[in-house]
């Protein structure tokens, strides 16, 4: 808008001017050089005028062309234009307003001394050139007041972008050193220097960037900055630096050479590595400590992929194969392990690999005659996809063996408690006939003795009963082979036995036995399941009667066995150890806490579950279910 | 005057040989097949000997023993344990509740009177062989 009104009063003057211009083409091309600029300019983005290298020569060109415009128009008969040449100059070089204003005073009030002294204004026109003075003062103050605005606008910027850089100079996570090429000198640093090296600003700068290297690392340093030198920029990590305190501080330092005007610099930026360097230890040590454990470890132990490739196996595995790492990796395992062309059967490593659960199944071996229990564990991801999985194989032979053994003893103890109960059912019986007999002896009479007679007889036919079922107990007892196993019948006999033991506890006992399939069982051992559940029912019901329900019904694929009495029942706190081994509530001498044990082992070695439901003062109900395997067909 | 003698027992044969063997030999015999029976028949009637098996319903051996030692009418009353249970734990148990002869089951007429003498304080002259 300025410039505008500029061209418009210039262009007037030049073409209207007093003295008219003499070379009038020169005025018109003057005029449409002035306009073209213009035109030009308005299409200049607005950030080239702040550029001062732009703005100076525009100010510049336009004084020139305005003053050369009065100069045409006035045709040297004025010496007007120079006095607003003047002005412009004044203004343009002039920082200080104030300073300004007084120059602008001055020179209105020497060029008003001058018109004076050379008459001009007492003449005819005196007042034109009267005017004129005013007019200077306030064309100096005019201008004078563009330039400030221009300048302190300019000065604003450059403050708010220095602040800006300063501010991330400073707050930088990394340290920034600023050399100068010349010696390596440093200029200056930010915060995080003072940080990372324990010196404070004032004593780094115009330090040499070598004082803060550690004298063994001299050498480095300097392949270093001659390796920035001469590629411009270099970075490294094997670089430390030597703190105050003596330290040395580990540093991924890069250095790049700059160019500020027309000194260069390198600008070195660097991170502490203290804090990683601690992690990385701290991971290599955790590794060191989880290969410790995984060797450690006395059972087999291997990770395999979800292609069932090993990636990695513990000593264990070694020493079991009696081969070496590298002749296991990366081979399948089953091919590996057991020169197979695929998976193993029930393989639990299938099972993770499917659903990315743990997995447990026990493998046996018919070549060592081992029992091995095969734990697979999966690794996962972040997102939970299946990395890989963790097979732990845990050799049970002995553990099994010794839980044979358990069963065998407990098996036999019960015989044991069995047998008393016998000897003492007989020997009521055997009393009978003793007694009977010697009064048969002793009796006169012939004719009473048939009375005693059959009395003899009965109590030893009592005595029969009471062996035969001995008998088919303990033949049964001492049966460790699978054969098919009528659950009713045993429980029948079962309960027959117990009977003899817990003879004089006034109980009822209700049988809801429905048809049932035949398992796949070890005869006795079902036996001493029942034994034991039945024992404790009546023993739990000793004093107070009550009523004992055996049932049993057929499942889907199992069949249901159910043992419920109406004794004391279990209380509450004891009922999830009811099943650990020598948990008893009994007086010692009366149980050996192993009898719901023993039932537990042998249930779950027929792949059956037991539970347990309970009430106090109410009664108590187990509920076996032994699974049906149909053969298929 | 006859003495008499209560039989506790629920097998009815040893009752029965019992009562035959003690009735020959001059006795007087009462009998009662449970625990419960022989409390009242005790109440209801002067025993000289008590002769009471353990293993029995309702009431067992043990409770009668423990119920004729606490009540002062009864407590003097000999007390003859004939039982099945031959285990010495039993037996120390017998005599700690105040049992005074302690007999397992099977026995003799031999042993059998050796021990009813011996509650009886009778001396041998008096007992027919």
């Amino acid at each position: 808008m300025l410039r505008w009104t500029a061209i418009i009063v210039t262009s007037y003057l030049m073409l209207f001017g007093k003295g008219r211009v003499m070379d009038l083409h020169l005025s018109y091309t003057l005029i449409i050089i002035y306009l073209l600029s213009n035109v030009l300019l308005t299409f200049f983005p607005k950030a080239w005028f702040s550029n001062l290298k732009l703005f100076y020569p525009l100010v510049l060109f336009d004084t020139a062309i305005v003053s050369f415009g009065m100069y045409l128009s006035e045709k040297m008969t004025t010496d007007f234009y120079i006095v607003f040449f003047l002005i412009i100059i004044f203004a343009s070089v002039s920082r200080n307003f104030k300073l300004l204003m007084v120059i602008g005073g001055i020179t209105a009030l020497l060029y008003g001394g001058l018109l004076y002294s050379w008459g001009l204004l007492t003449k005819e026109e005196g007042s034109s050139y009267t005017l004129r003075i005013p007019f200077i003062f306030i064309m100096t103050a005019f201008y004078g007041y563009i330039v400030q605005t221009l300048t302190r606008e300019k000065r604003q910027e450059l403050t708010i972008s220095e602040d800006k850089y300063r501010g991330l100079f400073e707050n930088a996570n990394e340290g920034i050193i600023l050399l100068r090429n010349h010696q390596l000198q440093i200029v200056d640093v930010n915060r995080e220097v003072e940080k990372a090296t324990g010196y404070i600003k004032g004593e780094l700068i115009q330090k040499e960037v070598f004082d803060l290297f550690p004298p063994e690392e001299m050498e480095k340093a300097r392949d270093y900055f001659k390796e920035v030198a001469e590629k411009g920029e270099a970075r490294t990590d094997s670089l430390s630096f030597k703190k105050k305190d003596g330290v040395s501080t580990e540093v991924d330092l890069s250095t790049k050479k700059i160019d500020l005007g027309e000194e260069s610099f390198y600008q070195m930026i660097f991170r502490d590595l203290t804090d990683q360097r601690k992690l990385e230890k701290k991971i290599r040590q955790s590794k060191r400590n989880l290969e410790a454990i995984f060797d450690g470890i006395r059972d087999q132990l291997s990770i395999q992929a979800p292609d069932y490739q090993i990636l990695r196996v513990n000593r264990a595995v070694i020493e079991r194969y009696q081969t070496t790492f590298e002749k296991l990796i990366n081979q399948k395992c089953y091919e590996a392990y057991f020169q197979r062309s695929q998976p193993c059967e029930k393989c639990p490593i299938s099972i993770t690999i499917e659903t990315k659960q743990p997995a447990t199944s026990i493998m046996k071996s018919s070549e060592n005659n081992t029992t091995m229990q095969v734990f697979s564990y999966p690794i996962l991801d972040e997102k939970g996809n299946l990395l890989s999985a963790i097979e732990y194989v845990k050799d049970i032979t002995e553990e099994q063996r010794l839980q044979e053994q358990l069963i065998q003893s407990e098996k036999l103890a019960g015989i044991g408690i069995l047998a008393s109960g016998v000897a003492h059912e007989i020997n009521n019986p055997l009393s009978g006939i003793i007694g009977m007999a010697e009064i048969a002896l002793e009796e006169e009479d012939p004719t009473k003795n048939e009375s005693y007679l059959r009395d003899i007889l009965n109590c030893a036919q009592r005595i029969s009963e009471i062996v035969k079922g001995l008998r088919s107990y303990s033949r049964a007892a001492k049966k460790e082979e699978l054969c098919l196993v009528d659950l009713n019948e045993v429980l029948e006999e079962t309960l027959k036995m117990v009977r003899l033991v817990a003879q004089k506890t006034p109980v009822e006992v209700i049988k809801r036995f429905q048809p049932i399939e035949k398992i796949e069982a070890n005869t006795g051992e079902i036996q001493q399941v029942f034994t034991n559940l039945i024992t404790n029912a009546f023993q739990a019901m000793d004093g107070k009667g009550g009523e004992l329900v055996l049932s049993t019904r057929p499942l889907e694929d199992s069949i249901e066995v159910q043992v419920s009495d109406h004794g004391m029942g279990i209380p509450q706190k004891f009922l999830n150890r009811i099943f650990d081994p020598f948990f008893t509530t009994k007086k010692p001498g009366e149980g050996t806490g192993l009898g719901l044990n023993i039932v537990y082992r042998i249930v779950t070695k027929h792949e059956g579950t037991i539970d347990v439901e309970s009430r106090e003062q109410i009664g108590t109900t187990f509920t076996i279910k032994f699974p049906i395997r149909r053969a298929e067909s | 005057m006859s003495r008499k003698i209560l039989i506790v027992d629920d097998e009815e044969v040893i009752r029965k040989f019992l009562r035959i063997h003690l009735t020959k030999l001059g006795y007087e015999v009462k009998e009662a097949a449970d625990g419960e029976q022989a409390i009242k028949q005790l109440g209801g009637d002067d025993f000289d000997l008590l002769i009471c098996d353990i293993l029995m319903p309702k009431k067992d051996g043990w409770e009668v023993i423990k119920e004729v030692k606490s009540d002062p009418k009864t407590k003097d009353i000999p007390v003859i344990v004939l039982t099945a249970k031959n285990e010495d734990t039993d037996m120390f148990r017998g005599y700690d509740m105040g049992a005074n002869y302690y007999m397992t089951k099977p026995f003799t007429k031999a042993q059998l009177l050796y021990g009813l003498k011996l509650m009886l304080k009778e001396t041998p002259e008096e007992i027919r062989v």
